[in-house]
């Protein structure tokens, strides 16, 4: 057989995988029903510091239900591709992790079942309402919530009092230490503009006080150049045009680089971040600290960055045993507790009686012991509850990802990308025979 | 007579079995979800209704200008990859050929290592030399006065051809070497007695004799680009460069899948792949048969 035609059958097989990849048949899910005695086995799939953690400590304390945790990608690093297929294929997991900005998408493909006959009115009501909010879609609750996600800025005490720069309160005072940041060391940067993370400038619109996805009546209003957008979008394109923060890929080695050679100095995340940051940089503890998120009039607000949920997939057999799980993640002393314990997660949860608990545990000494479980409180509270996410997330979401990459010097910038991903959204849900205005 | 055919249904029954169970079906399969889409009503939270539209996702493929940007991507990642392929193999193949070249098995295996990395591993690998502040690369250009962005709309193309590059030249060097090692070597005898210098031999009898596997290569690569998808798709996740998720059309049937959750339009983008690819095929093996009847 010769070399080349080796590499056509590589063609034609290349097309017929491409072609299989779609039509994945897959076996049927292990746990069967006629199992009566014996503990009921349920499957969980997450990415989420800590999840193997409180699983363990699950399954120690349980002998009716245990639980087989398999770690997959996070969610837009391949994890929902994952998590859909397995859905589509018939052998998803009982119980999946979903953020909150991605919930309306598995709700809509009919993904998820209905779990409001065991999550009950009493269980919603110990959780965060604006995280209870992003889990009811068309008056049904569809998952367990976790935590919140309060925005937050880390910084680097040390390296703030050396260039004399204070925490900014306001935006206009964060560009203005961006400035000094700049002036005193050529190399550094306050913060990071990721181009491939669209959700942490949907946050920044969202605390600004956008709404991109308004659900009216049978109507999806869409507007993601609303004014409030517009105004982030502006500021953002400046402090990249001066030449004010990095861009660099979220997580990347690029960007953990230069948080270990101290030429980024202040990262804007949320509240699972302080768990990141001290898993990642373990040797610059005592350095770090944490503010409240610079807003636009210097009062606190913030938007939700991520944020996590627990759903029961449709096929599953398990309901009332994967939402027993999901709230005891959530709703227990001793769930929070095991997650926090481990180490690595600063998860900000949405049951305000277990904040306390999520205090203890959590380890401040990273930052000087700083309370930051208070100022992620503050932050929690001041959550625009007006924000809802629409069902075409990945849409929206690749879309802006995709015209973010291609910003440069002079070229399309942030309002180009923006508006790229509301067209890109009206499309898709006319596409889906939606109703849409916008 | 009986006993052969017997001998060939037999023989040919694993074929044809394998054939049918990942090939024809997931093909028809493909197809048949291609005719179909989700459609939902309201908000769009009472679940989704599986609605059969004819040809409504091929038009959709076809209308999308980012589907069609991505063939357009391919067509200039064909002419940009394929010119440097050739030349730097057939190159690389002279040079082994030629006299001159010591440690021929050396240089060979050296070579052809690279093919060996799988293609995810070679993109992880190039994305890291790619990366600015991390990549020794990145800062000797740097040092020399070079400011060049391999993640930006300008780099995508060529970031993308260097790693291809670097995956194949050795195997299609390989090939050119085979080729040439086959000549008849009283050719090249006869053309040193008539005087003719290692320049001469190597344009004018050389290159000449291997034109067929020059052709035959070239064409495979043009069918071969069409499925770019790996080392694209690595630019594109994680580095927040300009390759976006629809790059290339096989990124685009991907996205659709996994992004979008519309499997309809996602088997509609990959039939549409596959015919290119099915008609490129036919037209490679059309041309490549009549040469054969020719010599």
């Amino acid at each position: 057989m010769s070399l080349s035609r080796s590499r056509t059958s590589c063609v034609i097989v290349g097309t017929a995988t491409a072609l299989a990849v779609l039509t994945a048949c897959g076996g049927s899910g292990e746990d069967s029903a006629n199992k009566p005695a014996g503990p009921v086995t349920i499957t969980f799939w997450g990415w989420a510091k800590g999840s193997k953690d409180v699983v363990d400590a699950f399954n120690a304390s349980h002998t009716d239900i245990q639980v087989k945790f398999e770690e997959i990608p996070s969610g837009t690093a391949g994890g929902y591709a994952k998590i859909s297929n397995a859905v589509k294929a018939g052998n998803a997991p009982d119980l999946v992790s979903i953020e909150y900005s991605s919930l309306p998408e598995f709700v809509s493909s009919g993904a998820l079942q209905d779990i409001g006959d065991q999550f009950t009115e009493a269980d919603r009501a110990k959780l965060l309402p604006q995280s209870v909010e992003l889990t009811t879609l068309g008056g049904k609750s569809w998952a367990v919530p976790f935590d919140a996600a309060p925005q937050a800025f880390f910084y680097r005490k040390d390296l703030f009092a050396k260039y004399k720069v204070q925490a900014p309160a306001t935006w206009d005072e964060f560009r203005k230490a961006a400035e000094q940041v700049k002036k005193a060391d050529a190399k550094a940067r306050i913060a990071t503009f990721f181009p491939d993370d669209p959700t942490t400038f949907e946050a920044m619109a969202w605390q600004a006080g956008a709404q991109w996805f308004k659900a009216q009546n049978d109507t999806w209003k869409i507007d993601t150049t609303d004014a409030a957008t517009t105004k982030v979008a502006t500021y953002w394109q400046g402090l990249l045009d001066d030449g004010l923060v990095h861009k660099n890929a979220s997580f990347s080695p690029e960007w953990t680089g230069s948080l270990k050679n101290g030429t980024t100095i202040g990262y804007l995340g949320a509240s699972w971040g302080a768990g990141v940051l001290k898993g990642t940089l373990p040797e610059q503890s005592g350095k770090w600290a944490v503010a409240p998120m610079p807003s636009w009039d210097g009062k606190p607000a913030s938007g939700m960055l991520g944020g996590t949920s627990f759903a029961v997939t449709k096929d599953s057999k398990q309901k009332a045993a994967a939402v027993t799980f999901a709230e005891w993640m959530s709703t227990t002393e001793e769930g929070v507790k095991a997650r926090i314990a481990s180490g690595t997660s600063s998860a900000f949860p949405a049951a305000a009686a277990l904040r306390p608990v999520a205090k203890k545990a959590f380890d401040a000494s990273y930052y000087g012991g700083q309370d930051i479980y208070a100022l992620f409180e503050a932050s929690g509270a001041s959550i625009n509850p007006n924000w809802a996410w629409g069902p075409t997330t990945g849409t929206t979401n690749t879309t802006i990802k995709d015209h973010f990459g291609k910003i440069t010097q002079g070229g399309p910038g942030i309002k180009e990308a923006v508006k790229a991903g509301h067209d890109a959204t009206v499309a898709e849900l006319t596409k889906r025979g939606l109703k849409v205005e916008g | 007579m009986k006993a052969r055919t017997r001998a060939a249904a037999i023989l040919l029954t694993p074929f044809f079995v394998l054939f049918t169970a990942v090939m024809v079906v997931p093909i028809g399969y493909a197809v048949w979800l291609s005719l179909f889409t989700e459609k939902q009503s309201g908000l769009g939270f009472g679940g989704t209704e599986t609605v059969f539209t004819g040809l409504d996702n091929y038009t959709a493929a076809l209308g999308d200008r980012a589907f069609r940007e991505g063939f357009g991507v391919l067509l200039g990642y064909c002419l940009l990859y394929i010119p440097l392929l050739l030349v730097g193999a057939l190159g690389l193949a002279l040079l082994l050929d030629s006299a001159l070249a010591r440690a021929r098995r050396f240089f060979q295996l050296a070579l052809f290592l690279p093919h060996a990395v799988p293609g995810i591993i070679a993109a992880l690998i190039w994305v890291y030399l790619y990366t600015p502040q991390l990549s020794p690369v990145v800062q000797a250009m740097e040092a020399g006065g070079i400011g060049f962005d391999f993640f930006s709309p300008e780099g995508a193309l060529p970031s993308v051809v260097n790693i291809a590059l670097w995956e194949w030249l050795g195997y299609n060097m390989v090939i050119f070497y085979a080729a040439l090692q086959a000549i008849d070597r009283s050719v090249l005898e006869a053309a040193t007695v008539d005087g003719a210098g290692a320049w001469r031999i190597a344009f004018s009898i050389k290159v000449p004799l291997v034109k067929a596997s020059l052709a035959m290569v070239g064409l495979f690569t043009v069918i071969g680009s069409l499925q770019l998808f790996t080392e694209p798709l690595i630019l594109n996740k994680g580095t927040g460069s300009a390759v976006t998720s629809t790059w290339t059309p096989n990124m685009y049937a991907y996205t659709a899948a996994f992004d979008r959750n519309d499997y309809g339009l996602a088997a509609a983008a990959s039939v549409l792949l596959a015919l290119t690819a099915a008609l490129l095929s036919f037209a490679v093996t059309r041309l490549t048969g009549r040469k054969g009847k020719r010599a």
